[in-house]
Parts: C-alpha cells; sequence; structure tokens
C-alpha cells in the first residue's frame, strides 16, 4: 500500500500520429498542492485528462492512495474520491444551481450543499438556472461541484481561467485554506506564476510532452532548464 | 417550483392538486356539455394524439432529443393486441398490458444503441427505426393485413366495461382524456424526480454528469423507454377507438404531426405538446373546412412559431407571466 495520494505511470495521450504526452511519471503526496506549469502545448491539460480518464487513445497507471484506478471510468473515479474541474467552464445552464449540487451531492452520500454554496459565495444565486449567472459565479460553480463531498485529489485544470488578477488572486487562496482544511490533495494547472508560487507546495514543468523539471518553488525559480525553456520568456 | 425538487419541499402541493383535479374533469365535463357527437369525436382524436405528443415532449424535455420515429411505438401495440388477440391465448386487458410492455422494453433496448448518438444522426435513426416498422407492417401480410390494415375483434368487454364505451366518442373522450391526466402526472412526477433532475443534467452536460459520478447511458436509455410507453398508450387507445390498424398509422408522417404538436406547443413543460395537439387538431378542422390545403398553414404556423416563440406556446405563457420563470427558453435544450 502506498502513501501517496496520487501516483502515476507512463500517462500518454496521442492525437492521430502526434504524441501529446510521452509518458510522464508523477507522484503527490497527501495533502500537497502540485502546480503544472509549462509553455502553452506542453501537455499540462492533456495530463489532467489522461489521469481522469478523459477522451480516447489515452494510456496510464494511476494510483489513488493506492488503489489501481487505471482501469475505472470518469464515473468510477469520481466515486473513488478522485474529482475534476474544467478549464472551459463546465455546468448545467438549465438547472437551478442549488439543484445541480444536490444532484452531484447525492451521488456522494450528501443531502446538503448550504456550506458548499456559502464557501463559494454561490447563496445568492442558488435558485437562478446556471446559464443565467455571473462567468464568475458561473467558474466557483464549476469548482464548488467538483469539491461535493470532499474528494481525496482534486485536479484542476485552471481554475481562474477568464478571471481578473485579483479574482484569480482570491480565488487561489481560497482554494489554498479550502484543501487545507478540507485535507484535499490537489494538482492545478496555472499560468499564472504569482498565483503559481503563492499557492503551490511543489512545482512540476512540463515541456512538449515531458517532464522537464520538478521541485519546490525556489528550486524551480533558479532552475536554469526552467528558465531558460519557460520562465525567461514568459517574463 | 423547480426548487420543490429534492429541496425538500413537496412536490405535490394542494393547489397542484387541485389543478390536476380540475383538469382531470374537463374530460368528463367536455362530455356531458358538448352536445355535437361529431366534436366529442374530434375531441377524442386529439386527446389520443395530446399523448402521443405528450410522448414525443418528454424525450425532447428531459433528454434534448427528437424523434422522428416515434409512430413506430404509437402503432406496435395497436398490431401486438390485433395479432395475438385472435390466437386465444390470454385474457385481453393482459394483451393491452403485455403489449405496453413489450413496447416499453423494445424502446429500452433500441434505446441503449441509439442514445449514443446525437443530433441529427440520433433523428436519422430513429426515421429508420419508425420505416423499418412500417416496412415490417406492409410486407408481414399474415400478421399485420400488409397495406389493407388490420381489424381488431375486440371482446364485448374489456377492464369491465363494454366494448362500446371504447368506441362511441362521449364515453371514449371520458376514458382517453382520464388516460391522458395520468399520464401527464406520470411525465409530471418523472419531471419533478431526482431520476428527471439526472436526465435534465444529461442533457445540459452529458461529460460533467459523467465526471459527478453517474453512469449516463441508463437513464437516457430509460427516458426514451418511457417516452415511448406514453406515445404506446395513446396508440392503444387508438386501436381500441378505431377497432383497426394500418401502416398509416406507423408511417413517419404520423412521426412528424406529432413532432409538429410538440414544437408548437412547448416541450419545456408537460402541458406544451398536450396544448400543441388542441391547437393542431382544431387549427386543422378549422383551416379545412374552407380549404383543403391546412397543411400549408400548419406549416406556417410552424414558421411563425419557431421564429418568434421558439418556446411554443409554454414560451408564450412564461412570457405573459411576469418575472416567473424567464428562464423557459433556456430549458428547452
Amino acid at each position: 500500500m502506498s502513501a501517496n495520494a496520487l501516483e502515476v505511470r507512463g500517462a500518454t495521450k496521442t492525437y492521430g500520429g502526434f504524441t501529446a504526452l510521452a509518458g510522464v511519471d508523477l507522484t503527490v503526496a497527501p495533502g500537497e498542492v502540485r502546480a503544472l506549469i509549462g509553455p502553452n502545448g506542453a501537455g499540462k491539460s492533456t495530463l489532467i485528462d489522461v489521469i481522469s480518464g478523459r477522451g480516447a487513445n489515452i494510456s496510464a497507471e494511476v494510483r489513488l492512495f493506492g488503489t489501481d484506478i487505471s482501469r475505472a471510468s470518469p464515473a468510477q473515479r469520481r466515486l473513488a474520491g478522485m474529482s475534476r474541474s474544467f478549464q472551459r467552464t463546465s455546468i448545467f445552464p438549465g438547472l437551478p444551481v442549488r439543484q445541480q449540487l444536490l444532484l452531484a451531492a447525492h451521488r456522494m452520500g450528501e443531502g446538503d450543499v448550504d456550506e458548499l454554496l456559502g464557501e463559494f459565495n454561490l447563496a445568492a444565486v442558488a435558485d437562478i438556472a446556471a446559464g443565467l449567472i455571473s462567468y464568475g459565479d458561473q467558474r466557483r460553480l464549476d469548482l464548488a461541484l467538483a469539491l461535493v463531498g470532499r474528494p481525496r485529489v482534486l485536479l484542476l485544470d485552471e481554475p481562474a481561467a477568464g478571471l481578473s488578477f485579483e479574482e484569480s488572486k482570491h480565488l487561489a487562496e481560497h482554494l489554498r485554506h479550502l484543501a487545507a482544511r478540507w485535507s484535499v490533495t490537489v494538482l492545478l494547472v496555472e499560468h499564472d506564476m504569482d498565483v503559481v508560487f503563492a499557492i503551490a507546495d511543489r512545482i512540476t514543468v512540463l515541456q512538449l510532452g515531458r517532464v522537464l523539471a520538478e521541485g519546490d518553488p525556489a528550486e524551480i525559480r533558479a532552475n536554469p532548464d526552467v528558465i531558460k525553456a519557460y520562465l525567461g520568456s514568459a517574463a | 417550483m423547480e426548487a420543490d425538487r429534492t429541496g425538500g419541499g413537496a412536490v405535490v402541493t394542494v393547489p397542484g392538486l387541485l389543478l390536476f383535479a380540475g383538469f382531470a374533469l374537463v374530460g368528463p365535463a367536455a362530455a356531458f356539455l358538448v352536445p355535437s357527437t361529431l366534436i366529442q369525436s374530434l375531441l377524442t382524436q386529439a386527446t389520443i394524439y395530446a399523448i402521443f405528443a405528450l410522448g414525443v415532449g418528454i424525450l425532447i424535455r428531459q433528454n434534448g432529443m427528437v424523434s422522428f420515429g416515434h409512430a413506430a411505438f404509437f402503432g406496435l401495440p395497436a398490431y401486438v393486441i390485433g395479432a395475438v388477440l385472435p390466437l386465444g391465448l390470454m385474457p385481453p386487458e393482459l394483451i393491452i398490458i403485455g403489449g405496453l410492455a413489450a413496447t416499453a422494453l423494445m424502446a429500452f433496448l433500441v434505446g441503449l444503441v441509439i442514445v449514443r448518438v446525437h443530433g441529427i444522426a440520433f433523428g436519422m435513426l430513429t426515421l429508420a427505426i419508425g420505416q423499418a416498422v412500417y416496412e415490417a407492417a406492409t410486407r408481414l401480410r399474415g400478421l399485420t393485413g400488409g397495406h389493407d390494415g388490420l381489424s381488431l375483434d375486440l371482446p364485448r368487454f374489456l377492464f369491465g366495461l363494454p366494448l362500446k364505451t371504447f368506441q362511441q366518442p362521449g364515453s371514449m373522450l371520458i376514458v382517453t382524456w382520464l388516460v391522458l391526466a395520468l399520464m401527464l402526472a406520470v411525465a409530471f412526477l418523472f419531471a419533478k424526480s431526482r431520476y428527471g433532475l439526472l436526465s435534465e443534467a444529461i442533457r445540459d452536460n452529458e461529460e460533467r454528469v459523467r465526471f459527478l459520478g453517474y453512469r449516463t447511458l441508463v437513464p437516457r436509455a430509460l427516458t426514451f423507454a418511457l417516452s415511448a410507453l406514453v406515445t404506446a398508450a395513446g396508440g392503444v387507445l387508438f386501436a381500441l377507438y378505431n377497432a383497426f390498424v394500418s401502416p398509416e398509422t406507423v408511417h413517419w408522417t404520423a412521426s412528424g404531426s406529432a413532432l409538429i404538436m410538440a414544437i408548437l406547443g412547448g416541450a419545456s413543460a408537460p402541458w406544451g405538446p398536450v396544448a400543441g395537439a388542441f391547437t393542431y387538431f382544431f387549427l386543422k378542422e378549422a383551416v379545412g373546412s374552407f380549404t383543403t390545403h391546412w397543411l400549408s398553414i400548419i406549416g406556417v404556423s410552424l414558421i411563425v412559431v419557431t421564429v418568434v416563440f421558439p418556446a411554443g406556446l409554454v414560451g408564450l405563457f412564461d412570457r405573459l407571466r411576469p418575472g416567473n420563470r424567464s428562464q423557459g427558453a433556456a430549458n428547452v435544450g
């Protein structure tokens, strides 16, 4: 029995002849907040998809707290304690906010979503169809849906996509505290380096579908390969 | 209304029950108050097609899918009754219930295959299945009577009622109306159930539902089967009323008419297709009395509805109630 929250071996994804992800290995400790960074096309979102079992032509050995879930469907992974959010907001536009959270909660054996509505500042729009609420509210609803039932491992694909700098910063802080309070292990893709260095315990840098470097924020900041490939060009 | 579903509040309320009881009484009242047999007959036919369209509407509302082949489910129980009845194997009531169950089971099994595809492709598959049933109805002459159709040799008593109850417009109006009320209640309770909520979530965003831990194929196939079952209930009434079924009953144009009724009425509330069916029949009757080209008028009204009121009569109704359920249009999917 492994003590790691998440263990990924040989994560691979191909599109036709193109290899988007070439056998990535990743290990995340319980309670850790791990950030995935890298230039566009490095395979960050693809890695989240492969780990969560989304899409075709994917392969990876995935262990969740030691349990092999490599062959599990997305639904089975969710029931096993792995949850994810989406870069392109993925909610139910025709359903009121509370209804969709309740639907998610029911599957996790919970009957109450008031705490989540409060945590994500959605109480005021709880009875409005999600297609009619603001973009910021929709982003937080996407996250709230992923956090129903307090998953053990949470995969976040650019949770702050499309939000302003202030909103991103605030959301990152909030996620950091929530993860600690609810003991959720987090793997997140994020473009904003300020956010990443502020909330990540460790950082994995991807480039062209492979791991370029891994370490704590200070190590990554000082790594010459990373500076050359990514940080230098971003600055 | 929406908040009742899983929010702990009662789904069945006193005003709701009163409204339902009032609705259930409209048919019997009309049967006694309308003296003209002609109008009674028209109302009876409209009620039967309202049940047909209600089934089509359930599929649109809960699954977001449009069927061009529901006439197959309308005609199938009629053919089952016609084919099995002469064998004298079991009581006719059991054959009727068996015909309904067989139709729902067939729809579920077919659904497991065809609900995997979406949009136009799904529509084409339903069309293909509908036409396959039509072809079978014309070719299997021994069973179906081919193009000549099949007369149903019904017994003198059914469900304890004399057969003429089902074949005289006045009494049949009461029977069909009560079945319609029952089917509306089923559609309403299904929409308000957690399962109905799940099917709407799948309609909106199937992938996210999977990532919330739900399997999605079986719920979609079950909704398809429920939709077919409601339509089949209309088909049974059609068979009893006419004591006759022919390939026209399962032809795709019949599916098309039911679809027009559902869209005319709007599928975002269960009562929409029902209102659409009555509008369709009375438009047909009113226009048909001074021109044979009544279908063109139906066509024009359909264009007007889809352009001006995409949510049909339901959308119009919602718009007339300011501040109430402004998301009506978003629900159509």
